[in-house]
């Protein structure tokens, strides 16, 4: 739509502007991934790096179960988180969209701010809001609740709420995003048409809206995985999640390639699930609804 | 019209990847001239107007402006002035700060710049009040004379308008045709102006420039463009026209149900170097009659009326000849109408003002 | 012949009512959901007794007070603000320039450039963390480097300038590109259409992409976590806290944390609507 001009590399124009980009993503974080790859392949000896080439930390890895164990247990957390996330944010993401006119921008704002104020906090708070003596079991209290009545603080359901908290303003804004562009004399069309307002949702807006969805459940999947705050603060470390096990790797065993050998498996396992379920969602789409 | 061209354009080619948008324009424009470029939309009009603005180097080819030549001259050096298809005016700036920015580019002094602001404003019949506005709270028709105030501040040699009244309703339009004939007259600028409305073109230029996928097809005064079209492509571009498939031999043309006592065409209706062969006929909707029995005319022809539309002032006829061409006629709408759908009737038209001309040239 | 209107499964008045309740209601969930532990940290920020336990002992600014003769938690302030500050320059500077480049211009390996510059958006933090975290080690030992400030300004700047590449993309791309064609007709030279025409019009993008930048890098935890050295900031300050055990002086640390949010948030908003 908008004029695209033709450069060329040689370019003074060009080379300015994309220059700085390229060199620090490439500077600080194309090769500390490919050193990553180079140091899976590498030996510790009394907590030392010692760069002797060898299989080790992959046998290791393919040898252990309980590595997998918690690889299974932090992938199926990212899939229900994915999966909590969208359900709650379509309708909000609708709702900012189509209704609240007049106060749409204001819902915006108090979502930001909340989105961008600093995970520990909202985590911590969530702990003083969540304990056994904290503010949500006083307050039940006050109208006549039995003591402790939300028990839920350092167990798996504590880790889920704060993964979802954290991560959906992402699915909100990204789902809003995608029903905000669709053309409305689509939908006036199809409630012309005679559909009933459910209808044209369920026809029209929610397969315009799928990009959105699409590209909502990537980002926060892929974000998800690596989620260390909140099993640590909320979950107690009680059921420790790939991050938090590559986290001790290096701090606590202070084993490099283990820790990054771990890494590159639990990136490439969450890209994999990601094209897994693209092919998936492609082969649904070219034969119509299964 | 004598002395230096003002414009003066050979021979410009210009490709995107492998599409060729221009394919060897070149167009001579005299000081103080108004022409139009017409063509159908994506015929390069607007790639055109950027080779002379500056926007976009052609190809090849050459370009000057009084003299001057003008290829590897930036945009911003080049004496023209552009108004954008879709006005391009800055939304973060006021109509003042919009009008008055080329000069402001120029250092010319804020009280200087102020007063040629307003002078501009009262040019375009624009309301003081105004200036302090942003172009999104003026009209349709208000941005438009915005856009041509600050094309015109800067006083460019040249003033380039790409479709400048195609987004307007009919009424504003008109408005507007008469307001650029008018500016045109009072100040003297030579203007190049794209549109893809032939008739606008023939109202407003002096000159007509049509061009197709990227060549110029004729050039011409309007009534050049009117009456003796290059080929039917041009005719068919303005309104309703007849195109009779006819053979020539000698002087004189033959069609499947035509008769004439005379058939012989003077020359001065007949394309410059047509020969013997298959022709096209062109004759206007308006010079065609119905014929009472006994009435003659030049030309006569059988046909069966197939629609009847009523255009306002005038009433439309369809039909189609015994040979199964179709026909158009028109009559003035206060007459008494002729004929029912289905009808059959004899119509006669003049020698005077047909044209003869070739098929469409292939491009 | 004409064919029966369609059904509908449910009275259309029944089905408005419903999803008015189903989407307000919704919203107005998160809105609260959002807000919980926010609110929970303020008010525990002005309790008078020893543990943030309820009911309060007594209302007071007492902590923060302790706050501000906390030198750990002064120096902590102070780099939370030098890095971000600093980081925000450098995201936003070189985020604005690659989303100029990968929305309006057409060149070889357009689509590797964009995806290497957007790439670190999908990359777990932590895990970025722990990359760049050996990455800066290695090199420290072959350089004689030890990690701090200034590595963990590069790790948020390779962290938040994708950020700042896509919001800045959406003003790009809704750019109208004539409007410099336009200036540059009107006698302005590549710096002039710069200055007049494209940086006032991109800067909604860009001011919202440096606010952005910076609430993303003054509330960092997992980069600084990994990539600061022994060097806090207010957020590795507070989770060492809890770590140790937890006291009313991290409400009130929170609570401070907040504040420049919650202005800057206002103030793009003031700035957005301004310019609509
Ligand atoms: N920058 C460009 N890149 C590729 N093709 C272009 C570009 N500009 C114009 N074209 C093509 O050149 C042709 C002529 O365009 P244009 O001059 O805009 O036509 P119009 O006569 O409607 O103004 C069109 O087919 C258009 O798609
Ligand atoms: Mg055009």
């Amino acid at each position: 739509m908008n004029g695209e001009i033709d450069r060329s590399w040689r370019d003074p124009e060009l080379l300015v502007k994309a220059l700085p980009s390229v060199i620090l993503q490439t500077a600080f974080f194309l090769a500390p991934l490919l050193m990553t790859v180079a140091l899976t392949f590498q030996r510790t000896k009394n907590f030392q790096l010692t760069w002797t080439w060898s299989l080790d930390t992959w046998t290791d890895i393919f040898t252990k179960p309980h590595y997998w164990t918690i690889l299974g247990h932090t992938l199926f957390m990212a899939i229900t988180c994915v999966i909590l996330c969208l359900v709650i944010a379509f309708p909000v993401a609708y709702a900012l969209a189509t209704r609240l006119r007049a106060f749409q921008d204001h819902v915006k704002v108090l979502i930001t701010f909340a989105f961008l104020t600093d995970a520990t906090l909202k985590t911590f708070g969530w702990v003083l809001f969540l304990d056994k003596n904290g503010a949500a079991n006083y307050l039940l209290q006050q109208v006549g609740f039995p003591p402790a009545t939300i028990d839920i603080l350092f167990t798996d359901w504590a880790t889920m709420l704060g993964m979802v908290y954290n991560l959906l303003s992402f699915a909100i804004f990204t789902i809003y995003l995608s029903i905000d562009a669709i053309d409305r004399s689509l939908i006036l069309a199809a409630y012309d048409a005679g559909a009933s307002k459910f209808r044209t949702f369920w026809e029209v807006t929610l397969p315009l809206a799928r990009p959105g969805i699409w590209a909502a459940s990537v980002l926060i999947f892929l974000l998800a995985v690596g989620v260390f705050l909140e099993p640590k603060v909320l979950g107690g470390g009680k059921s420790p999640m790939s991050a938090e096990l590559i986290r001790q790797t290096f701090e606590t065993r202070v084993n490099w390639p283990l820790g990054a050998a771990l890494t590159l498996v639990l990136m490439t396992v969450a890209v994999f699930v990601v094209l897994l379920f693209n092919r998936v969602y492609s082969l649904k789409r070219h034969m119509g609804p299964v | 019209m004598a002395g230096e061209p003002i414009l003066e354009i050979r021979d410009i080619r210009k490709n995107f990847g492998a599409y060729q948008a221009l394919k060897g324009v070149s167009l001579s424009v005299q000081q103080g001239e108004f022409i139009a470029l017409v063509g159908p939309s994506g015929c390069g009009k607007t790639t055109l107007l950027k080779q002379i603005a500056g926007f976009e180097e052609p190809d090849s080819g050459s370009l000057s402006i009084a003299g001057q030549p003008m290829l590897g001259v930036p945009a911003a050096a080049r004496p023209t002035s552009m108004v954008f298809q879709k006005l391009a005016l800055f939304p973060h700036m006021t109509v003042a700060d919009n009008i008055g920015f080329p000069l402001k580019l120029r250092k010319v002094d804020p009280a200087i710049i102020a007063k040629r602001v307003e002078a501009m404003i009262e040019l375009m019949q624009l309301k003081r009040e105004y200036l302090t506005r942003y172009p999104r709270q003026l009209s349709g028709g208000e941005q438009q004379r915005v856009a041509l105030a600050r094309s015109m501040i800067s006083e460019p040699k040249l003033l380039l308008l790409d479709e400048p009244l195609s987004a307007l309703d009919v009424k504003l339009k008109k408005v507007l045709q008469a307001e650029l004939k008018r500016l045109h007259r009072s100040v003297g600028v030579t203007f190049v102006h794209v549109t893809h409305d032939l008739e606008e073109a023939i109202m407003l230029a002096d000159r007509i420039c049509v061009m197709r996928s990227g060549e110029i097809l004729q050039v011409g005064g309007p009534n050049d463009i009117y009456y003796r079209p290059a080929d039917s492509f041009v005719a068919g571009f303005i309104g309703d026209t007849n195109l009779l498939a006819v053979t020539v031999k000698g002087n004189a043309v033959s069609a499947p149900g035509l008769t004439a006592a005379d058939p012989t065409v003077p020359a001065q209706y007949v394309a410059p170097g047509l020969g013997d062969g298959p022709a096209l006929l062109m004759v206007r909707p308006e010079l065609i009659t119905p014929l009472e029995s006994g009435q003659v005319a030049d030309f006569t022809i059988d046909v069966t009326i197939t629609e009847i539309f009523c255009k306002g002032g005038t009433v439309q006829f369809r039909s189609n000849t015994e040979g199964g061409a179709p026909l158009i006629f028109e009559l003035p709408g206060a007459s008494k109408q002729p004929a029912d759908i289905g009808d059959k009737l004899r119509l006669g038209f003049p020698k005077r003002d047909i044209y003869l001309f070739r098929e469409r040239v292939a491009a | 012949m004409a064919y029966p209107t369609p059904t509908p499964w449910m009275n259309a008045k029944t089905e408005a009512q419903l999803a008015g309740v189903l989407l307000y209601g919704s919203v107005a969930a998160v809105l609260i959901f959002f807000y919980v532990p926010i609110f929970t940290l303020i008010a525990f920020s002005f309790q008078e007794g020893r543990y943030p336990t309820l009911p309060f002992e007594g209302v007071s600014l007492k902590w923060y007070g302790a706050l501000f003769e906390n030198s750990g938690a002064r120096d902590a302030l102070w780099n939370s603000t030098i890095i971000a500050v600093v980081a925000t320059v450098f995201a936003t500077v070189i985020g604005s320039a690659a989303a100029i480049v990968a929305v309006r211009y057409k060149f070889r390996f357009r689509l590797p450039f964009t995806g290497l510059s957007a790439a670190p958006l999908a990359f777990p933090q932590l895990l970025l963390g722990i990359v760049l975290l050996l990455w800066f080690s290695v090199l420290g030992r072959a350089f004689d480097f030890n990690t701090g400030l200034v590595t963990a300004i590069i790790g948020h700047v390779v962290y938040i300038t994708p950020f700042a590449l896509v919001i800045v993309a959406v003003q790009v791309f809704n750019f109208d590109a004539t409007l410099e064609d336009a200036a540059r007709d009107c006698g302005a030279t590549t710096f002039e259409v710069y200055r007049y025409v494209t940086l006032p019009l991109l800067w909604p993008g860009i001011f919202s992409a440096g606010i952005f930048a910076f609430l993303l890098s003054w509330g960092n935890f997992y980069l600084t976590y990994s990539l600061a050295g022994s060097t806090r900031t207010l957020p590795t300050f507070v989770f060492s806290g809890i770590a140790t055990g937890s006291s009313p002086l991290y409400p009130a640390i929170a609570t401070v944390v907040f504040i420049p949010g919650i202005l800057l948030v206002i103030l793009a908003d003031r700035m957005r609507r301004k310019a609509a």
